[in-house]
């Protein structure tokens, strides 16, 4: 096992590892499914990147496709949480939906285009989002129903509550300093949406993988029981992180805005899916209590890469939904025969 | 001598099962105790109710003589009171330091320490330091236990439980899936603790482990306390005896 | 152990590559080699569809396919899994990022679609916009669409010639605000006002549910005993009007349908409807790849196309009426 470099703190006789900067670094590297995974993406594009040189690797594709998983990514990062709970979140697209709506008709009731109109937007946006988000969470945590069917429920509620709002017809207005800033705006050749998507990521990556928030997170999804034992409030926790999410779909309603102009009542269909599947592919434990936010950034970018791809060498649409889903189950099947290995098999 | 800890007419049902049963406890400061019982006995129940990890029906617990209730188990830990549960309820996929303070991080001084960012270089050096004083299996505090063996990850929770715990610490069943050398480590543990003035309730199935370590026995049978032994002039056949109720001397002498 | 998980894991995505790369030239795939991109007798023509898999979009691309090969083009078909923009804008980015010397496509919303598809022109891309528009179409060479008040028009001649001595009739359509079945219902109600025979009884909206279609029919026929023809502006509502018209007892009430996909046709021959108004999607697909190619040469192009109707009844189901029903394979 260990062997070099023990750092001595502890004083006495015994040798003991305190740190991870250490020789098996490479072992326990290795066994990160979110590294694993970035192989294959870098195998990906290297493999578009021969097929298509001159137009695959250019500067315009990849803004993008950073620009098109950018909502995504935002919504990711709740997931990201939500899944290391052990839960699921099947209505961040309907609150996405939602949110957006509820901004977007605001705004136009203001008629103003200015900043202040959408930070009015971005606000209710953001409050509604908490609201569904925190409706999840409560009935999760205190009502006790599972995560799959409450927020298959609050889906559906929400996009009701949407197409209720707005007679089914979608809002076609948002201000012009969001469309033209936000959605198609760009700082130094980078999208200004990416750039907001990243400095989310970052921010969520800090959330998970330095405070006590993301600690107690990871205690939830990997034993519940003993977390309850050593005095963390689950409920109120599960509350908070399901609020999150909703808060952050709040936020991807108003860069949905930004970025489309209307507020997409048919679409982000797929969007819940689209976010599960990047986020597992990325190595969180569908089982709660594992799992990182660089993960899930890969894993957002396999199938968006993907599908950029495959649509510059001029494949059937068909064989690019196969693709993915192969890539899913594989990533999976392959995180879970390593766990078993090295674990010695729990679940 | 006034006892540390004690408990009397402890009542709970479970449907129509009678958990416990009018069921007595006392332990005193710095006294190992074993509690031991027949399958089905109590003592697991006993110790949850004694651990604020369950509610009761009737009776009363005292600590340091004075009336206390335990509503969840933070309340019997701000008192230093401390429980290794059969299932250890330990957090699979965090690491040793992590599980030792989980629940009670160190945070980082400052602003930082306020928006939640941990101090976990001082958290692993604590962790580390306490293995070292338990003479503990545990090699790494930053390897998943789940990926440990049984015995690392029991001495990963006694760790836990005897860092919290300054008054009293609750072991159940601590060495039922060890191998010898562990147990022994165990063992040696429970005395260790002991002689930093901490005291010990031991639950457990093997008679020589009890009769090694405790200074006092006390039986458990269909829910209530039988019999007290000192261990010192005690013996197997009559610990056997309490238990399958063989001999019934209600409350022998303490 | 973990070598043969990684052998594993790199056969299934081994896997997923050949599958792509043999996908090429599979019959559903239309190929063509990215070589020919970029070039400047750039000869590819890139198709972005509203929903993949649609038989309405496929007649569309059977279409554009035929005159793409008698122009010299190849063509390469793309399309979202469903009818939503957010699905259809990476889509045409990378169409874009492609470099196609021209792009036809329908795109899935008036504004989300706006930006994408004005960055494409602006790429040199001759944009050519297909069955469906967006706001400000001035980006675009050419618009190729049905034209809906048309539609609406011919079901209610479709009626006429059924029913030629007047009566009462009725439109079924899907919700309010959906602007193809809007217009649809105008051209109808407008040519069923000017013809002094017949009575316009007004709009009736089914939400797309064919129980609630049925529901207003027989509601309707309980009022008014004597309807003689209704207008159904989809599937769903033509396949509930035809319950409601069997559940109050009504017979000889003339129903006809919109499109002409498998479903349709297969209503059509059950009897459920008595006509279908069929758009020509693949006149669409061929006039779309005729502007393009027209704006590529520097030939006068057509600013805005509208296509016509067919209607098909039992009678000409072996005729002309056949050949414009929808195709799922070209």
């Amino acid at each position: 096992m260990s062997s070099t470099t023990e750092h001595q703190k502890a004083g006495s006789g015994a040798p003991m590892e305190t740190s991870a900067s250490h020789e098996n670094l490479v072992e326990r590297v290795k066994a990160m499914q979110s590294v694993w995974i970035l192989g294959v993406l870098v195998v990906i594009i290297a493999v578009f990147g021969v097929l298509a040189p001159t137009t695959f690797l250019t500067p315009g594709n990849i803004t993008n496709i950073a620009q098109n998983v950018s909502i995504w990514a935002v919504l990711a990062v709740g997931m990201t949480f939500v899944i290391i709970t052990s839960g699921i979140d099947l209505s961040i697209g309907s609150v996405l939906v939602v949110s957006s709506v509820v901004a977007a008709q605001v705004m136009e009731r203001m008629g103003d285009q200015g900043w202040g109109t959408a930070l009015v937007g971005l606000v209710l946006s953001v409050v509604v989002g908490i609201f569904w988000g925190c409706l999840n969470g409560f009935l999760v945590a205190k009502a006790n129903v599972p995560p799959l069917i409450v927020t298959l429920g609050t889906l559906s509620v929400a996009l009701g509550v949407a197409q209720i709002l707005t007679g089914g017809l979608d809002v076609r207005s948002a201000p012009a300093v969001l469309q033209d800033n936000i959605g198609y705006g760009r700082l130094a050749g980078v999208p200004v949406i990416t750039i907001v998507a990243l400095v989310i990521v970052v921010l969520g990556g800090i959330l998970l993988h330095k405070t006590r928030f993301g600690r107690y997170t990871y205690a939830i999804g990997s034993n519940e029981t003993s977390a309850r034992r050593v005095g963390i409030n689950v409920d109120r926790k599960l509350v908070q992180i399901y609020g999150f999410t909703g808060l952050l779909a709040g936020i991807a309603g108003i860069l949905s805005l930004a970025q489309y102009g209307t507020t997409t009542i048919a679409g982000q269909s797929l969007t819940n899916l689209n976010v599960i599947a990047a986020v597992v592919i990325g190595g969180t434990s569908i089982f709660g209590g594992q799992g990182s936010m660089f993960g899930s950034m890969v894993g957002l970018f396999i199938p968006a890469v993907l599908q950029s791809g495959f649509v510059i060498i001029g494949v059937s649409p068909y064989w690019q939904t196969v693709a993915v889903g192969s890539i899913l189950i594989t990533a999976v099947y392959v995180d879970q025969q390593r766990r078993s290995t090295a674990s010695g098999g729990r679940r | 001598m006034t006892a540390l800890f004690e408990a009397r007419g402890l009542s709970r049902r479970f449907g129509r099962v009678q958990a416990l049963d009018g069921a007595d406890f006392d332990i005193a400061e710095g006294e190992v105790v074993a509690l031991i019982g027949d399958n089905g006995a109590g003592k697991s129940t006993l110790v949850k109710a004694l651990t604020g990890n369950l509610d009761l029906e009737s009776g009363q617990i005292l600590y340091e003589g004075r009336e206390v209730h335990f509503a969840t188990p933070h309340d019997a830990s701000r008192l230093g009171i401390e429980v290794v549960h059969q299932d250890l309820a330990l957090a699979p996929h965090l690491d040793s330091a992590q599980n030792m303070f989980l629940g009670r991080e160190i945070m980082r001084p400052g602003i930082l320490g306020r928006l939640g960012f941990m101090d976990t270089p001082q958290m692993r050096q604590r962790s580390a330091q306490a293995f070292t004083e338990l003479g503990s299996a545990v090699r790494s505090v930053v390897v998943p236990v789940g990926a440990m063996s049984g015995g690392q990850k029991q001495s990963v929770a006694i760790a836990r439980a005897v860092a919290w715990a300054n008054k009293l610490l609750f072991l159940d069943e601590p060495t039922a899936a060890l191998g010898v050398v562990q147990t022994r480590n165990v063992l040696d543990t429970i005395k260790r603790v002991r002689d930093r003035g901490i005291s010990v309730v031991l639950i457990s199935h093997s008679m020589p482990h009890v009769l090694e370590v405790s200074d006092r026995v006390q039986v458990l049978r269909l829910g209530r306390r039988v019999a007290t032994y000192q261990t010192s002039g005690t013996t197997i056949e009559e610990l056997v005896g309490a238990m399958t109720g063989a001999l019934d001397n209600q409350e022998g002498a303490a | 152990m973990r070598s043969s998980t990684f052998r594993i894991a790199a056969a299934g995505i081994g896997s997923v590559m050949a599958l792509a790369a043999c996908s090429t030239g599979a019959p559903t795939a239309d190929s063509s080699s990215s070589g020919a991109a970029g070039g400047s007798n750039n000869k590819t023509i890139a198709f972005v569809q509203g929903v993949a898999g649609d038989e309405f979009y496929i007649t569309m691309k059977c279409g554009i396919e035929a005159k793409a090969k008698e122009l010299g083009y190849t063509v390469t078909t793309q399309g979202p899994q469903k009818f939503d923009p957010t699905l259809q804008k990476p889509i045409v980015d990378s169409v874009t990022a492609s470099k196609p010397a021209a792009l036809l496509v329908a795109p899935t919303d008036v504004e989300a679609m706006q930006a994408p598809l004005e960055q494409a022109a602006a790429a040199g891309i001759k944009v050519v916009l297909v069955d469906t528009t967006v706001n400000d179409p001035s980006f675009a060479v050419s618009q190729i669409s049905s034209d809906n008040i048309g539609g609406g028009k011919a079901a209610f001649e479709a009626i006429k010639k059924a029913k030629p001595n007047g009566g009462k009739v009725l439109v079924i359509s899907v919700d309010p605000g959906i602007s193809t079945t809007d217009a649809r219902v105008k051209g109808f109600e407008d040519a069923a006002k000017a013809d002094g025979t017949y009575q316009y009884l007004g709009v009736q909206y089914s939400h797309n549910d064919p129980a609630t279609a049925a529901n207003l029919v027989s509601a309707a026929l309980q009022k008014d005993p004597d309807i003689v023809g209704i207008f159904a502006t989809n599937l769903f509502a033509a396949e509930g009007s035809a319950t409601g018209v069997r559940q109050a007892g009504a017979k000889d009430v003339t129903i006809v349908g919109f499109d002409a996909g498998p479903n349709q046709i297969k209503a059509l021959k059950d009897g459920t409807v008595q006509a279908l108004v069929a758009q020509q999607p693949a006149v669409i697909g061929s006039d779309g790849v005729e502007q393009a190619n027209n704006a590529l040469t520097g030939a006068p192009v057509e600013k805005k196309i509208q296509t016509g109707f067919t209607i098909i009844t039992k009678d000409n189901l072996d005729a002309e009426g056949g050949q414009a029903a929808y195709k799922s394979t070209c």
